[in-house]
């Protein structure tokens, strides 16, 4: 095993995560969501006219519409009180648009990425970094190779003046409108910090690109945006990583996440998701998808109170391509509803989804899919396929996927099954000297392995790493 | 959201039809009541997607398809002697107590606003009652619809250790009725302990017709219970089919076959609710849509946190033939109980081009190599149908269908 696995093996993984550290704001807002907070925000972040115009829009929007409520099997959201989160805060560092050497942040943020050993993968692995703390990113950093051909990775606030065209023409307009749901309204009107990659023709960016989010203070929401421009066949890898220590009061994480693929281009887009268990994750992500360009979903969803999250693909053009592939965890106290959306808008284009879910000691998971076969869209394919693994008794796992078929020329599979772990399987194990436990991991190592496999080898790592600490009981 | 109530419906053409059948107080009571509570039902639920319901119920115009008092129907309603096959009237005059006990207990009278419709206002019925050990191999119920609409009820009590195996058709008659019609039926079983009930339909309405219907049984303990659900006919229909398998160690199985043409719209619900320990549940759907027509498909099975060994498999296949047509599928598995094994499937697509090619490189037309394939098709699920002359008339409609 190399060094930088060996690094990730040997930390403690809980406490990699579960600690939060003492750092003062330079700015905070108040709680709750008025026109007021809203024009502060823009205003702290001295942003162009058009984008406050937008923010204003997005909350008139989110004002009007009802939060979601009767979606068959959905998780319980009466404990998100919207008006209870905090929705801004800017730590207290010396350069807005974030350092690029780790060694010039506070003492305290530094010391929180170093215990999530981001700067380390950084070194080993990784094109560039960006890295959140709470509502703006504080350490952005590429490397020059990618510079020099004209690969942009920077945060998003100050994407939003240094590159005012490609932001104005993509920024929440045709990807993620703030209509699209409540909690992309809320988004449009509060988003802060994340992310902004646009990597020019032809240009293959070989070592992935990472973001790393941390929510460090109680009853915050945090709300970057993602937005990715790859170019005609370009090619990019972008993962993030997010993580938030535990807290009594509940947290809301409402990410937006748009990317646009534009002809021959390749795009792969990882997530380790693992917020602390009192927080909401209600994300909005999605990719338009043109001709022969392939988009990637990988997301592992471990944390969180709540999650609905549904990564969507549209495949505008002929010859698209789609992947989602995604793992969820359930235990105790949680409700992850998560799953996948493809449309299918041109001909000949194509989808494939893999989900696993596993759920224990009273956790819930449940795929819900949409698959959308325009008419007109000829020759298109998709398949899909669930496995759910349940420990017991307590635990529940649902498949709910809808599929929408209006052309004839197609082909469409969607394939489901739920089972428990196989005593016959454990048994084995246990005959060949492995204790029960040992042997439960095992199975599970092996049931998850079509989306390990698919993840840089840091990311597998830490992925078993969290799932071994789930079966552990050792994550509260 | 609470429906439009019917100005032309009230308490006195209600009194009337429960007159007519001789009912006890407690009936109308049951009905009247239904009646009351349609202004705050709801439409049976549909699956919605972002941006639409898949059917739309909430178009129709019940106020216009509705024709209380004017029902006219045709029925042959027979069975052996050893079994009770009566109609709704003679089922209250011999039987009171029993229907008393069964009617609205598995598909509650004030569900939706469609089964309250039904309930309020059914004018014909069904109740089958098989004794304690009896086999009564066919019991024959055809409604012929020759009015503006028509509401029909079915009751299927088996007592201990029986078995039954029973046909239902519904068909339009040539009565000469101007516009748009309206059928509607409700059916419950109660399957006794370790009884047998088969219970097949093959709905062939008009084109001018809209259907509901709510079919639903109750298993006790080691008790088998097989629907076979035939859709051809209708401009719109939206059924459901379900089973709650309450008894431990039951059974059930759902079949089902339709074909869509012009623009037809079905809206097939299937259901299985397991219950009780070491439960099994099979259900097998396959249709064809061609033209304009479109199907919706909604399959669930739900297993409860005492389901203990619990075995439910759920199968969903569609053949496309013209490219207006739509279907749309969603199979879902709710899991409560870990000791399970559950799988379901949905797939959708064409005629296979090198089936086709095949067959036509082999000097068989290419309209004939069509009607073949689809035929081959729905063999799976005909092979399902014990009954021979069910089977057939089953496959006479395909053909029909395919040779218009």
């Amino acid at each position: 095993m190399s060094s930088e696995q060996d690094h990730l093996k040997e930390t403690d993984t809980e406490a990699r995560f579960d600690f939060h550290k003492e750092q003062k704001a330079a700015v905070k807002s108040e709680k709750g969501l008025t026109e007021e907070v809203i024009r502060m925000i823009s205003e702290d972040k001295d942003e162009p006219e058009w984008m406050l115009e937008r923010r204003l829009r997005a909350l008139k929007q989110y004002q009007a519409m009802p939060m979601p409520t009767d979606w068959p099997g959905q998780p319980d959201l009466s404990e998100l009180d919207v008006e209870e989160i905090v929705p801004y805060i800017r730590p207290d560092v010396d350069k807005r648009e974030g350092v690029d050497d780790w060694t010039e942040l506070p003492e305290e943020i530094k010391d929180t990425f170093d215990k999530l050993g981001i700067p380390e993968a950084e070194k080993n692995a990784l094109s560039g970094v960006g890295a959140q703390y709470e509502s703006e990113i504080v350490y952005q950093n590429m490397q020059e190779q990618w510079e020099e051909k004209g690969v942009v990775f920077m945060n998003m606030d100050r994407a939003v003046k240094e590159h005012p065209e490609i932001v104005k023409e993509h920024f929440m307009t045709t990807c993620v409108p703030p209509s699209d749901n409540k909690f992309a309204a809320l988004h449009g009107a509060v988003w802060s910090g994340g992310s902004f990659v646009y990597v020019p023709e032809d240009v293959t960016v070989e070592m992935p690109v990472q973001a790393y989010f941390r929510m460090n203070s109680e009853g915050m929401g945090q709300f970057e945006h993602t937005l990715i421009v790859a170019e005609p066949g370009s090619e990019v890898h972008y993962i993030e990583g997010c993580s938030a220590p535990k807290y009594g009061v509940h947290n809301l994480h409402s990410g937006g996440v748009e990317v646009f693929v534009k002809e021959d281009a390749h795009v792969q887009y990882s997530t380790v998701q693992n917020w602390s268990k009192n927080t909401f994750n209600l994300n909005t992500k999605r990719a338009i998808v043109e001709e022969n360009g392939t988009m990637e979903w990988i997301s592992g969803s471990m944390g969180s109170k709540a999650t609905m999250l549904y990564p969507c693909s549209i495949l505008k053009g002929r010859g698209a391509t789609d992947t989602h592939i995604t793992i969820a965890f359930a235990g105790e106290g949680q409700d992850i509803d998560t799953g996948a959306k493809v449309y299918h808008n041109a001909p000949d284009t194509k989808s494939t989804i893999e989900s696993k879910s596993i759920s224990k000691d009273g956790g819930r998971t449940n795929y819900r899919g949409l698959v959308h076969i325009a008419d007109g869209a000829e020759g298109s394919s998709t398949a899909v396929e669930c496995d759910a693994l349940m420990f017991d008794n307590e635990s529940t796992s649902d498949t709910m996927p809808y599929m929408e078929i209006e052309e004839s020329k197609v082909d469409v599979a969607h394939e489901a099954t739920v089972g428990k772990i196989g005593d016959e399987d454990i048994f084995y194990l246990q005959s060949r000297g492995l204790d029960d436990d040992d042997a439960k991991k095992m199975i599970v190592a092996g049931f998850i392995e079509p989306i390990t496999e698919e993840l840089p080898i840091e990311y597998a790592v830490e992925l078993n790493r969290l799932i071994e600490l789930e079966m552990e009981g050792s994550l509260g | 959201m609470s429906t439009q109530l019917h100005a032309n419906l009230t308490e006195e053409q209600v009194r009337q039809i429960s007159g007519e059948l001789d009912e006890p107080e407690w009936m109308l009571e049951t009905r009247l009541e239904a009646l009351a509570a349609l202004e705050e039902l709801d439409m049976p639920k549909v699956i919605r997607t972002p941006g639409r319901d898949w059917t739309n119920l909430h178009e129709l115009d019940f106020e216009t398809l509705v024709d209380p008092l004017n029902w006219a129907e045709e029925k042959d309603q027979v069975g052996p002697d050893d079994v009770e096959v009566l109609p709704w009237a003679d089922a209250l005059a011999e039987h009171e107590e029993l229907v008393r006990e069964h009617f609205g207990s598995i598909v509650p009278p004030q569900e939706n606003y469609l089964t309250a419709l039904s309930t309020a206002l059914f004018s014909t019925g069904t109740v089958v009652y098989v004794p304690e050990g009896v086999d009564a191999e066919d019991v024959t119920i055809r409604t012929e619809m020759n009015s503006k609409s028509l509401f029909n009820y079915t009751l299927v009590l088996t007592e201990e250790s029986s078995s039954v195996t029973i046909l239902e058709r519904q068909s339009t008659g040539d009565a000469d009725v101007e516009g748009e019609r309206y059928y509607s039926g409700i059916v419950e079983i109660a399957a006794g302990e370790n009884s047998y009930v088969q219970y097949g339909t093959l709905q062939n309405l008009s084109p001018e017709t809209y259907g509901f219907s709510a079919k639903r049984g109750e298993t006790d303990t080691y008790a088998t219970l097989n629907w076979i659900e035939g859709n051809m006919g209708t401009q719109l229909t939206k059924t459901e089919t379900s089973t709650v398998l309450a008894g431990d160690s039951s059974e059930s199985q759902i079949v089902g076959a339709f074909f869509g043409t012009d623009e037809q719209h079905f809206d097939i619900d299937v259901k299985v609710w397991h219950r009780a320990e070491h439960t099994t549940a099979d259900l097998v759907t396959r249709g064809v849509t061609d033209d304009e027509a479109r199907s919706v498909y909604e399959g669930v099975q739900d297993v409860g946190r005492d389901a203990w060994d619990t075995s439910s498999y759920q199968r969903e296949n569609t053949l496309m033939l013209s490219d207006e047509s739509e279907a749309d599928a969603s199979p879902k598995l709710i899991i409560n109980n870990h000791d399970t094994e559950a799988s379901h499937s949905a797939t959708v697509g064409q005629i296979d081009e090198e089936d086709l090619l095949y067959m036509t490189s082999r000097g068989v037309t290419p309209q004939l190599a069509r009607n073949m394939l689809v035929e081959g098709f729905f063999v799976p699920v005909l092979e399902e149908v014990e009954v021979e002359e069910f089977r057939e008339d089953l496959e006479d409609l395909i053909q029909a269908r395919l040779r218009k």
